[in-house]
């Protein structure tokens, strides 16, 4: 017996039966007081890794095309690529690890507005229709950071179109949102976000269904010390 | 004397039972027959509770809201729901019918259904008829019967100029412009109908007309030979008009060639504008001509069913044996092969071919019990086809397999049973016998030449020993193992650390086997594996080295039987023959009686998987909670009777339930909160 079919036989079996997961969003931006910074772009798929074993195993899962190794790099590379061009953008940096399905992209920016359109543009370079207007301003004069997020209907109802079985790949994903700063923080707008206890850190953790669906927003207003 | 009254009485009763049975009208001839068994259905179910139903209701209320009547049971229309109901399909050439049989209890409430008093009921002998708008169905009904036909023409049929001029019925066809400019004689006719003044109409006849001048032509051909003279004498005037009109088209010609192309092509448009609509027209009278055939033709076919007798389907054998006492609902199709054909001119080209060339009748039962929900199949084969089957079926699964099913635990197990050797002998005639026709007579030496090399190459016999042919695949449980996974911490800063944490994850033990009584070449194969570091080897288990797979798989041979597996206990066990496993009674008909089986136990999986692995508890909850009221969902093949191949499958409705209708309805009703 053809030892790829007998997996693909077995395997989906396997996941038909279990079909949820987790992976987490992570996004981390460290400013600097002159409105310099970093950002660290972490997607981390390790709790699914059987699961994205398997289905790294197989051409496609429920219709979607599932991707080779070699293509996912092949993207990762074009994304930092597009990276490299990108006004106010350098020391752009990718990592990928197999094992425990992972990737990062790191790069540091002049100004933080420098990444308002580059998570759009990479999504739309991918094909992805991505209308989510998410924007970052930092004024070093009044020493305010704010991230304005604005839930667009699009996401819902383009998530509203999948079949349940694939809706549940969302069930126990995460969002996280960390920023960093030299100064402390003396207030923050959003009231789902904590303050680390150094006082120099915001963390914002959600749920990636709730964000789809507008449940929460993590829009936030940073206050820092002057 | 008593005895013998007693039997004709009951023979007459019988015989007054059958006939009032409307099977009887369905023609022996009939292509298909579909049957509702309403005494059946309403001892699964009374009246009452249907018309509380969802689907009940709804239907009530709908009827009663178009109708503006009040209808509060299905009662009220009128029909015997206690007997059965028929659809029937007929076919010939030219025309389908689709027909259905349905008892009347109170013709007179079915009367009321009849909506608009315009509608002209037509009484004849007690027997009333209405058409429906449009010519398109005939209802006839009369105290005990309704039947509705509708029926319709085969375009096939008319394709065919022959028999379209039979019934006065022509093929239209659009000849479009492009055709009008690629044929330079007919751009040259054109002309000479505008220079003539003469209406576009004459256009389209066109081929009409030409089809006359060689019909005379053909006569004349034929009156030559009978009267040579007066032919001749005839001849050179032909021939004068002939040159003529060569003449006259090469003047035009010339002409035509002098004048702007571009009023050409807008006469040309112009014309083709007109010629579409004389086509449109033209076409609509001929549906109307195919229209009111079809309603003649129909309006026969009801007379007769109502008025005549006729060799009824009850005497088709064929149709006889598939019916069983016990089904709600039945379906039987004469015969796949002629299916095909009849739909195959539709097909063009590969129309002729035969590819259901051995296929007979098809039948499909549905019952419902107190315990499940099953639908059954057969299909009856051609004899040389049955035979190849019952060779390749000739084969039960290894009887030791069985020893590896545990009950209790089995998720569910598929398998199957077939004689390898048998396979590959029947395989190339099985193959000529669908493709050769396909492929026409022309390439029956190359299939032939094919087939033999097929025979000559493979070894049956040494490749039915490594393979025999029957396979079992058991998930007997899940077990749960640690995983470890990376994840991140936190600091005071909320800078991240990465840390391991490990989580339960749940897996399906599968244990798959094969019998092979032949092992050189697998154990070449493990040895090749071996030295090429695939395979790795402890004390007779072997373990497959690929490291993308997020599993392990074991294998081992043993006692004839090749082994895979997830589980090295189990594979260990399989070993030392410490396995411990016991398989239930009805596990063991069913894998051991059949060539082919599915089983899925929902039960034995509750519980089973951990309630984050479902998203959580709530999820986990509920899924459990369907699966513990779910019963065993099987499917299996019957070993082959006569000639007729046939399946089924199975479902196990929850505990809690009357029968399988009710929970049905039940169902449906939830479904729709």
């Amino acid at each position: 017996m053809n030892l790829k079919k007998f997996y693909t036989y077995f395997l989906l079996i396997a996941l038909t039966s279990f079909l949820s997961s987790c992976f987490q969003v992570i996004e981390e931006i460290t400013m600097k007081n002159d409105g310099t910074g970093d950002v660290v772009l972490t997607i981390n798929l390790s709790q699914s890794k059987t699961k994205v074993a398997s289905v790294m195993l197989l051409d496609s899962i429920q219709g979607y095309k599932v991707p080779s190794k070699a293509k996912i790099q092949q993207e990762l590379n074009e994304a930092v690529a597009y990276l490299k061009k990108s006004e106010g953008i350098s020391n752009v940096k990718s990592t990928s690890d197999f094992n425990n399905y992972i990737a990062t992209i790191s790069f540091s920016f002049k100004d933080v507005s420098n990444i308002n359109n580059i998570t759009k543009n990479i999504l739309a370079q991918q094909k992805i229709k991505a209308n989510n207007s998410s924007t970052y301003s930092y004024n070093k004069l009044t020493k305010t950071f704010s991230r304005k997020y604005q839930a667009t209907g699009t996401a819902k109802t383009e998530f509203n179109k999948l079949k349940n079985q694939d809706k549940a790949v969302f069930n126990t994903a995460t969002y996280t949102s960390i920023y960093r700063f030299e100064s402390t923080v003396t207030n923050t707008s959003n009231p789902a976000s904590n303050i680390s206890k150094s006082k120099k850190a915001v963390m914002l953790k959600s749920s990636i269904m709730d964000l789809i669906n507008g449940k929460v927003n993590v829009s936030n207003q940073i206050q820092l010390s002057k | 004397m008593k005895k013998i009254l007693f039997a004709i009485s009951l023979f007459l009763i019988y015989n007054l039972a059958n006939a009032q049975d409307l099977v009887k009208k369905i023609p022996s001839n009939a292509f298909a027959v579909a049957t509702i068994k309403g005494d059946n259905v309403f001892k699964l179910m009374f009246v009452k509770d249907f018309n509380e139903s969802f689907l009940g209701k709804k239907l009530l209320t709908e009827t009663s809201k178009s109708l503006d009547k009040e209808f509060t049971s299905i009662e009220d229309f009128g029909i015997n729901l206690n007997k059965n109901m028929y659809y029937f399909n007929q076919l010939n050439d030219s025309i389908t019918y689709n027909c259905f049989l349905i008892p009347l209890k109170d013709a007179t409430k079915f009367e009321g259904l009849i909506n608009n008093k315009n509608e002209k009921i037509r009484t004849v002998n007690g027997i009333k008829t209405i058409v429906l708008p449009d010519s398109t169905s005939i209802v006839k009904w009369n105290e005990n019967t309704l039947y509705f036909v509708t029926g319709s023409i085969r375009s096939t049929f008319f394709a065919d100029s022959a028999k379209s001029a039979k019934y006065g019925i022509k093929d239209i066809r659009y000849q479009n412009n492009y055709d009008v400019l690629t044929d330079s004689a007919t751009i040259l006719t054109d002309t000479t109908y505008i220079t003539t003044t003469e209406p576009a109409v004459e256009d389209v006849a066109v081929p009409v007309v030409k089809e006359k001048v060689q019909k005379k032509a053909s006569i004349k051909k034929s009156g030559k030979k009978k009267a040579l003279n007066k032919k001749t004498a005839v001849k050179p005037k032909k021939n004068k008009k002939a040159a003529k009109i060569k003449a006259v088209e090469a003047e035009e010609a010339s002409a035509m060639d002098e004048l702007a192309d571009g009023v050409a092509m807008a006469v040309d448009t112009a014309s083709v504008d007109d010629q579409y609509d004389i086509y449109q027209k033209e076409r609509a009278e001929q549906d109307a001509k195919k229209k009111q055939l079809a309603f003649v033709w129909m309006s026969a076919q009801a007379d007769k069913i109502f008025n005549s007798e006729y060799e009824s389907i009850t005497n088709n054998k064929s149709y006889v044996s598939s019916l069983d006492d016990k089904a709600i609902a039945e379906l039987w199709v004469s015969s796949l092969q002629d299916a095909y054909n009849s739909i195959a001119p539709e097909f063009g080209t590969y129309g002729k071919a035969g590819i259901m060339k051995g296929y007979g009748s098809l039948n499909a039962k549905l019952f419902m019990d107190k315990t499940s929900f099953r639908i059954s199949t057969g299909l009856e084969l051609a004899q040389e086809q049955a035979d190849s089957y019952k060779k390749i079926m000739n084969r039960k699964l290894n009887k030791n397999f069985l020893k590896y099913v545990n009950s209790e635990k089995a998720i569910g197990f598929t398998s199957y049973s077939i004689d390898t050797k048998a396979y590959l002998e029947e395989f190339p005639k099985l193959l000529k016998q669908t493709y050769g026709s396909i492929l026409g007579g022309k390439m029956d030496e190359e299939i032939d030449l094919g087939t033999d090399l097929f025979t000559l190459l493979l070894d049956e016999e040494a490749v039915s020993n490594v393979i025999k042919g029957d396979a079992l695949l058991v998930v007997n449980g899940l077990t749960t193992k640690d995983v470890t996974y990376t994840t991140y911490d936190y600091d005071d800063d909320y800078n991240r650390k990465e840390v391991t944490k490990t989580k339960k994850e749940t897996l399906p033990d599968f244990l798959f086997m094969f019998s092979s009584e032949d092992n050189r070449l697998i154990n070449k194969l493990i040895k090749y594996g071996i030295n090429k570091n695939y395979v790795s080897v402890d004390q007779n288990i072997y373990k497959i080295e690929e490291k993308k797979s997020p599993i392990d798989i074991y294998f081992m041979i043993k006692d004839g039987i090749v082994f895979f597996g997830n589980s090295l206990t189990e594979m260990q066990n399989i070993g030392n023959n410490q396995y411990k496993a016991s398989i239930s009674k009805e596990h063991k008909n069913l894998l051991s009686k059949n060539n082919f089986t599915m089983l899925f136990n929902s039960k034995n999986m509750v519980g089973k998987i951990p309630d984050d692995e479902m998203g959580g508890k709530e999820n986990a909850e509920k899924l459990n909670s369907t699966l513990s009221k779910m019963g065993n969902l099987y499917i299996k093949s019957n070993p082959i009777k006569g000639n007729v191949v046939s399946g089924e499958i199975s479902a196990e409705i929850p505990n809690g339930h009357e029968n399988a209708l009710k929970y049905l309805f039940s169902l449906i009703e939830n479904a729709t909160k």
